[in-house]
């Protein structure tokens, strides 16, 4: 009777099944990952959530106040703060507040207080300029400042603009100046003539998608 | 009933093996303990207010002051229920009990972690229980702010708004990461349901895992023996069982425990939602994280904003502050017993002043993480005029760096003092024993 060796299969019983458990596992493992996609919801953008566009009409923030019109009366070197209000498709009037990023800052400021790198041209006589009101830090809503008058302040880091010269950063954490909304005056009104002129809160270091965002809304509109 | 039980169930082995731990009696060896009684307050606590919570943020009128049928006063569910909750017998204390036992579990918790940390209770075979303690604070702190956002008053919206940002603030992925983390684009329609389902299954879950793992290999390992055992009987487990000695001192410290809690909800009120009001886009001024979060935000505050990109990716001050150096820091902490090298398995805990630099480097990172905390005040250091704008963060930056240091060489020469009069000590000692024969 001959003794003879098995030769060797080329891969052990061992090893083929851990293979085939390692691979089993990364398949179901990466194909279990792909749920996480469900935890992100569709985004929607209805008219409460585009941004400031032209015509719209820049109507009291404030509570108490909600959806008035803002005259330029109203209007000081304190800042008061704004929604824009345009309409929906079936043409009622909405306030944008459903992107809290929305929200803007106003003053008016004696003639010729205002200076570059504000750009003069989009505000109403070089008096009422308006702005982002959202920190481009961490997008908390900026107020003015209670230490250093006539600066604003933001509440979260401390992060300062001047407004008088286009809210470039004067202290704090914030990367980029709060963007610049144009406006210009209908009888009594304050009417946006555009989109924001750089990129705002969350957008300011992502100039494509804040690109992105208005060919959305321009499609949606039309 | 006894006998029943243990035919059936075999209960005796489990007296055997767990109920007989021996535990070491020092007062620092409690602080576990009360981490762990505030988990159970907590959960108690937290079923209670799970019944009478609305987890939602659509808008509601708000039952205690309508408004008018064409104006009616519309706020979200989750704060029309919180409202609820305060006004119902013993609801205001619920939520202070709550609370003040979540920061009550953060602090025993870092406390037993320096315990562990000074007496080098962390070295092998215990680098395990170190990392899941680590886990645990980091998912105890988690917890307690999807905890904060709840209520979902104004500060409770601010402080989402800016939790939201930090997620989005991180290279590439961070806009998709935070959209799937909260629901969509801030403030999403779903995002109180989200945060409530990570704060009441999710995260809890994961504590609870947790923390039975860090016990069964506490059994499994036991203490570092405190060093008056070694006096008594050498490497032999000094304490008394569980079942029943240990059982009592428990239990009264646990009713203690929930004494205090409960005098401190009766006096102190917390986070007043009915005076923040509800979500506005008016800021809240100086809106602060709880304590133990309060160095990662004065990292925040002191960091000059700046961003570049990277490959595609933007990096800015605010992914560095807020995430990269913050996960440093617990790195640094996870790193603790990779440092030590001994291959000896540690039986008696160790005595702080014999191992200076460890308890210097401990010191020096505690102070660190103080200074970074005063520096979340700035604000307040600069209105009260002991700081101005423009030099804060140059003297906050020179803080971070020279108070760990000075501290450390500070501990240095305690150490040396302490080493000093025990040697004086020791001398003294054999003189009189040399007298004593003459
Ligand atoms: S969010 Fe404004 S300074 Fe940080």
């Amino acid at each position: 009777m001959t003794r003879y060796k098995r030769q060797d299969p080329e891969i052990t019983r061992r090893k083929f099944i851990n293979v085939a458990m390692g691979t089993t596992a990364a398949v179901g493992g990466v194909s279990l990952l792909s749920t996480l996609g469900a935890a992100n919801p569709v985004f929607r953008l209805t008219a409460d959530k585009m941004p400031p566009l032209e015509g719209d009409i820049l109507v009291h923030a404030e509570a108490s106040k909600e959806g008035r019109p803002i005259t330029i009366d109203d209007l000081s070197t304190q800042l008061v703060r704004a929604w824009p209000m345009g309409k929906d498709e079936n043409g009622a009037d909405v306030i944008r507040k459903g992107d809290p990023n929305n929200i803007l800052a106003l003053y008016r400021f004696p003639k010729g207080q205002l200076v570059a790198p504000t750009n003069l041209e989009a505000t109403i006589d070089g008096e009422v300029v308006a702005y982002s009101d959202i920190c481009t830090h961490a997008g908390c809503s900026v107020s003015d400042s209670d230490i250093n008058a006539g600066q604003m302040r933001c509440p979260c880091h401390s992060g300062e603009y001047d407004p008088k010269r286009g809210a470039v950063v004067t202290g704090g954490p914030p990367p980029k100046p709060l963007a610049q909304l144009p406006i210009r005056r209908d009888g009594d009104r304050l009417v946006v003539t555009g989109f924001f002129l750089t990129p705002p809160y969350p957008y300011h270091n992502n100039e494509a998608e804040w690109n992105n965002l208005k060919r959305e809304v321009e499609e949606a509109l039309t | 009933m006894n006998q029943w039980l243990d035919e059936r169930l075999h209960i005796s082995r489990l007296n055997d093996k767990f109920l007989r731990k021996a535990f070491p009696v020092h007062h620092s060896f409690f602080l576990g303990e009360i981490t762990l009684f505030s988990l159970i307050i907590l959960i108690l606590t937290g079923i209670l207010l799970a019944l009478s919570y609305e987890p939602s943020n659509s808008m509601v009128v708000n039952s205690f002051d309508p408004g008018t049928s064409d104006a009616p006063n519309l706020i979200p569910a989750a704060y029309h229920s919180t409202l609820k909750i305060n006004a119902a017998p013993f609801g205001d204390m619920l939520r202070r009990i709550h609370h003040w036992t979540a920061n009550i579990m953060v602090a025993a918790s870092v406390i037993h972690m320096m315990r562990i940390y000074f007496t080098g209770a962390f070295k092998k075979p215990r680098e395990i229980n170190w990392w899941i303690g680590m886990l645990l604070l980091i998912f105890a702190a988690l917890t307690a702010v999807t905890g904060y956002v709840l209520p979902y008053d104004n500060y409770a919206y601010n402080t989402l708004k800016v939790i939201y940002s930090i997620a989005a603030s991180i290279p590439w992925v961070g806009e998709w990461v935070a959209q799937a983390a909260f629901a969509g684009k801030f403030p999403g329609d779903g995002v109180i349901p989200r945060v409530y389902g990570y704060h009441i299954m999710l995260l809890p879950g994961i504590l609870l895992a947790l923390t039975a793992a860090h016990m069964l290999i506490m059994i499994k390992q036991k203490h570092t023996q405190p060093q008056y055992a070694k006096r008594i009987a050498y490497k032999k487990i000094v304490g008394v069982p569980l079942m029943t000695q240990q059982t009592p001192i428990m239990l009264m410290l646990a009713l203690l425990f929930a004494g205090i809690i409960v005098l401190f909800s009766a006096f102190i009120p917390v986070h007043p939602v009915e005076y923040f009001g509800p979500p506005t886009t008016t800021p809240i001024e100086n809106i602060k994280p709880d304590w133990y979060l309060l160095w990662v935000f004065g990292v925040l505050a002191i960091i000059p904003g700046f961003e570049f990109n990277f490959l595609g990716g933007n990096i800015n001050s605010e992914f560095v502050g807020a995430i990269l150096l913050p996960t440093l820091t617990l790195g640094l902490m996870f790193a603790v017993p990779m440092l030590d090298r001994s291959r000896e398995n540690l039986y008696y805990a160790e005595n702080p002043t014999n191992h200076p630099v460890r308890l210097g480097l401990g010191v020096a990172f505690m102070m660190l993480l103080a200074v970074w905390s005063v520096a979340g005040y700035k604000p307040e250091l600069i209105s009260a005029g002991i700081l101005t704008t423009e030099n804060a963060n140059t003297v906050l930056w020179i803080a971070t760096f020279l108070v760990p240091a000075l501290s450390y060489f500070f501990v240095q020469a305690v150490v040396r003092g302490i080493r000093a009069l025990r040697e004086a000590d020791e001398r003294d000692r054999t003189i009189h024993a040399a007298h004593a024969d003459d």
